[in-house]
């Protein structure tokens, strides 16, 4: 049992970067070690960054990709860049919709901004976002038929979730009904801000000019603990000042309970970040703790959330119990290879270099997961749903292009400058298992003894009579480049 | 299965990548294994229209008949700018009305004896319909909508609304589950992700997006390095299909799966292509209503039956699905103009089918193998996650509840199944304004479940047992018809 104050072990250590970044480089392992972090000390300094970065003003989508592609594989702040993942996938909004690269680099920057702080902060922004406001049809959304598609997936995807943790009903439809109407009238102006038009906005029952009397009171979560049988009015809330009606929504949201009087929103975010960070089908109990450790429930401060959840023993548990292990992104996958790799992709079109010439984002489309243009509202399917014979395929080719990518500069895979060897007759293959596997971070998946570690063996002298000559330049490259090729296509390195 | 998988990669791993294998491989078990037991010579295309297709802007009323169905249409949807409402009648200009897919034989719905249309962007569907090979299947539904787009979806799926089962697989999956082993594929979703209907642990499905983009990635530097790597490659996902662990076992034989899959798929891109030159050019021809996502991903479909109907090895899908995208029309739906977003989406899947459809009596024509009798071997079963909304929004529809499903084959009994659902203002929830599912016998208005669907596709087409399908498809533990599914025989008069 270990708590904020344990220091990190080697494995520990590793699983924290990966989890919070993109891959364990071997000095960012050894620097942890080095200073004798403490989990607690070691999430203080991941979360401590000061927002920052990209900052693209463009209009044409790939450049907006591909310079937050560059950014991901350069940046320090790694834990920054995963939250902004994160973020995109949850508040998923696709430029196929939206049509507009600057209103879609402006969301990114929101999520960039408010990734790690108040969570009530960043819905305000995300209520008035334009790319979102057009995404789900709030620019469309008028008083004489109020269009629900916003209001819905407010309440299902972004805050409550259709069903609670014991698996019961957050919302009624007329809930989402009698929110719409909060929404009517909001628009875009030419400056890219949301304001209210009021001449489209649904007043509500009593107000001067309302021609909808039959609609009735604007009272939602009728049934909700929170607020007994009668609701809450958020349009007696608000009163003549309409554009406050979305804000009065968000407050019942924020105070909205659970079937066992839990808040609802704190339990929700908490749930999706512990299976996007720790553990892809966490126990109740493991969520309420983590929401009680942070007084997530009162705060609503992400950074406090996830500094509890990178502090527990339960965010160590995969190293000991396989089932809690994750497949990576098809993002993760690209860009932890690249940074552990040492490797740059190439001028803006960001391919590797001597490789089919696939631009990364058609890497990334192919592995199913093109940024900025997600499959859905929902985002992305993770987990399993990552792997399929089409996505298997687009990994193992880009892996197969960047291991041969040649030449001197940073945009090659050049071996030598990660290894090693010396330039023996007869090389030990086990040293050089023991050394990829390693850098890559997989080295307890080829552990002597296991089908995997003999596989690498005898491939490194398959073909070869049995030796290693490592003195010869074409085994050598071909050997070295063969066993890491193969470690980064195996199933072991697909998971972290 | 491990050694045969080492065998396989060997042999073909040095040959050059696309090649026709060796006779002797036929003896592979994995390829016995694979020769289907129940669906037989047959095959199954599950077509999805991701995001909810509007049914009342589908299959569409166009009189009264002895109930009130164009009345409470009309009441629904209005007929100004904006307005999705079809006019029973030749329409205007760019708008078309019902007249123009009006079927050769009427068809009315059994209940209201309402003559009924399709929506003029669906003429294609008209003609299968009127040749006796397309079947509406009005009102399908299940207790209790849910009316968000995940949760629906998943339970069209699985066809488990209740959660009655413990499995998650898709309901066609668990009847493949249950008849094939890991490394045999018996399906393939075109596209990217796998088809969630298909959607299972116990037998490997294809996400294939374009068949001659599907080839292994080999080292094109050390090729004589290729057969070393490819043997080490097997071990590594050999070991991770044994590992006991779920997700590593699903990996390694997703991986095993493919590296086969990846030797023997791409060259049916040639084949087909070599064979056909009128009919692949036929899909890609925009003037006769081709060169969309619909029409080119029905075609690698068309690509894989030709190919398994003749017996290419290790070739043996029978189970497919197709998605669309872009039903979820809340806005700028379109009613029957021709440049509508509705009309477009119904025309690309119409026409699409029917190319499909003409592709394989083509196929068929003058062959004694496996190609003969194919349009009466294919069914296609069309669906989508919910309804729209009866009474329209601005100019698009929300979510709503049933809507009609097709089945479409020469093997099919073309006709109209099932009850329209009752649009009449008494009836929809004012709040909710959709219609409402029910079992009961003396409902005039009675609901298809989508179970009792997919059952009758299990027993006739699948040739499932009917206690094997009822358990798959349990019946609802709810006594009370009304809002429950209490009773089946999956025998809906399609085939």
């Amino acid at each position: 049992m270990g708590d904020q104050n344990s220091p990190l072990s080697a494995d520990e250590a590793r699983h924290l970067l990966r989890r919070t970044g993109f891959g364990a480089k071997q000095r960012d392992v050894a620097k942890i070690l080095d200073r004798g972090e403490t989990r607690g000390q070691a999430a203080d300094r991941l979360l401590g960054f000061k927002p920052s970065g990209f900052r693209p003003r463009n209009n044409s989508l790939y450049l907006v990709h591909n310079k937050w592609f560059k950014f991901m594989t350069r940046t320090k702040l790694e834990l920054q860049e995963k939250l902004v993942l994160f973020w995109h996938d949850h508040f998923a909004t696709s430029n196929d919709v939206v049509g507009n690269a600057q209103w879609m680099a402006n969301q990114n920057r929101t999520l960039r901004l408010h990734g790690k702080g108040d969570f009530r902060v960043m819905m305000h922004a995300i209520n008035r976002d334009p790319a979102m406001m057009d995404f789900l049809d709030t620019v469309r959304n008028r008083r004489s038929e109020p269009n629900e598609n916003y209001s819905r997936e407010l309440k299902e995807l972004f805050c409550l979730g259709v069903f609670d943790l014991d698996g019961q009903p957050t919302y009624t439809q007329e809930d989402i009904v009698q929110t719409a109407r909060a929404f009517t009238g909001w628009r875009v102006d030419k400056k890219g801000q949301a304001y209210l038009s009021e001449s489209q906005h649904d007043r509500g029952t009593g107000n001067p000019g309302d021609p909808y009397p039959e609609r009735g009171p604007k009272v939602i979560f009728k049934d909700n603990p929170a607020f007994g049988s009668a609701g809450y009015d958020y349009g007696a809330a608000a009163g003549t000042n309409y554009a406050a009606e979305i804000d009065e929504v968000m407050n019942a949201i924020w105070a909205h309970q659970d079937s066992a009087g839990r808040n609802t929103v704190a339990h929700w975010i908490a749930y999706r970040l512990i299976t996007f960070f720790s553990d892809p089908e966490p126990s109740n109990a493991y969520v309420e703790a983590m929401v009680a450790n942070s007084g997530f429930d009162t705060t609503f401060v992400v950074a406090d959330l996830l500094r509890a959840i990178f502090v527990d023993d339960q965010f160590y548990a995969a190293l000991t119990d396989p089932t809690k292990l994750s497949v990576k992104w098809p993002v993760d996958f690209v860009v932890s290879t690249l940074r552990v790799l040492e490797m740059k992709l190439k001028s803006r079109y960001q391919y590797i270099d001597g490789g089919s010439y696939d631009t990364v984002q058609d890497t990334l489309s192919n592995m199913g997961q093109l940024l900025l243009e997600p499959p859905s509202v929902f985002g992305w399917d993770w987990e399993g749903s990552w792997i399929n014979s089409s996505t298997l395929l687009a990994r193992y080719g880009f892996v197969r292009d960047a291991m041969s990518a040649r030449g001197n500069g940073k945009t090659a895979f050049r071996p030598e400058r990660l290894f090693a060897f010396a330039e023996s007759p007869s090389a030990d293959p086990d040293i050089v298992v023991d050394a990829v596997t390693a850098l890559l971070g997989v080295s307890n998946s080829f552990a002597v003894g296991s089908g995997n570690r003999d596989a690498l063996i005898h491939y490194l002298t398959d073909g070869l009579g049995g030796t290693l000559d490592f003195s010869d330049f074409e085994t050598r490259d071909k050997k070295l480049r063969g066993v890491v090729m193969l470690v980064t296509q195996s199933p072991a390195y697909m998971l972290h | 299965m491990a050694l045969t998988r080492r065998q396989f990669l060997r042999r073909t791993g040095i040959a050059t990548a696309g090649g026709l294998f060796a006779p002797s491989l036929f003896g592979n078990p994995f390829l016995q294994r694979a020769l289907a037991q129940t669906i037989g010579d047959r095959y199954f295309v599950s077509v999805f229209l991701d995001g909810g297709n509007d049914g009342l802007g589908t299959i569409i009323p166009y009189d009264n008949g002895g109930g009130s169905l164009r009345t409470d249409y009309e009441l629904a949807r209005r007929s100004d700018a904006g307005g999705l409402r079809l006019a029973a009648g030749p329409g205007s200009g760019s708008t078309e009305g019902l007249d123009q897919a009006m079927p050769l034989t009427p068809f009315f719905d059994p209940n209201t004896g309402a003559q009924l249309g399709f929506h003029p962007g669906l003429q294609a569907f008209r003609d299968l319909y009127d040749a006796g090979h397309l079947a509406v299947i009005q009102g399908c539904g299940y207790p209790h909508a849910n009316l968000s787009h995940d949760i629906s979806t998943s339970i069209w799926e699985t066809g488990d609304p209740l959660h009655n089962l413990a499995s998650t697989a898709g309901w066609a999956g668990r009847h493949l589950a249950a008849e094939y082993s890991p490394t045999d594929i018996p399906g393939v979703t075109i596209g990217s992700r796998v088809a969630g209907e298909l959607e299972q642990a116990g037998t490997s499905i294809l996400a294939i997006t374009r068949l001659n983009r599907f080839g292994f990635p080999l080292d094109a530097e050390y090729s004589s390095d290729n057969a070393a790597k490819l043997n080490a490659f097997d071990a590594l996902y050999t070991e991770a299909a044994n590992s006991g662990i779920p997700m590593r076992e699903f990996i390694g034989n997703s991986g095993i799966a493919t590296a086969l899959a990846a030797e023997s798929y791409p060259q049916l891109h040639n084949t087909y292509r070599n064979d056909r030159p009128a009919f692949d050019a036929l899909y890609d021809d925009a003037s006769a209503g081709g060169r969309t996502s619909m029409s080119r991903d029905l075609r690698e479909v068309a690509k894989v039956i030709y190919g398994v109907a003749q017996g290419v090895a290790n070739v043996n899908a029978r189970f497919f699905q197709v998605r669309n995208g872009g039903y979820d029309t809340h806005s700028n739906q379109g009613g029957g103009q021709t440049n509508g977003r509705h009309y477009s989406l119904h025309r690309e899947v119409a026409v699409a089918l029917q190319m499909f459809f003409d592709d394989l009596a083509d196929m068929a024509q003058g062959q004694s193998d496996g190609r003969q009798d194919l349009p009466e071997k294919v069914c296609v079963l069309v669906w989508s996650e919910f309804s729209r909304r009866v009474i329209q929004n601005d100019n698009g529809t929300d979510h709503g509840t049933q809507g009609p499903m097709f089945l479409i084959g020469h093997g099919v009994n073309g006709g109209v199944v099932g009850n329209h659902p009752n649009i009449a203002p008494v009836v929809i929830d004012a709040n909710k304004g959709n219609t409402v599912y029910s079992q009961a016998a003396a409902d005039p208005f009675r609901s298809t479940d989508l179970r009792d669907v997919y059952g009758t596709v299990l027993k006739h087409w699948m040739n499932v047992p009917q206690a094997t399908v009822q358990a798959m498809l349990p019946l609802d533990p709810i006594a009370d018809p009304a809002n429950y599914w209490t009773a089946a025989d999956f025998d809906l008069p399609l085939f």
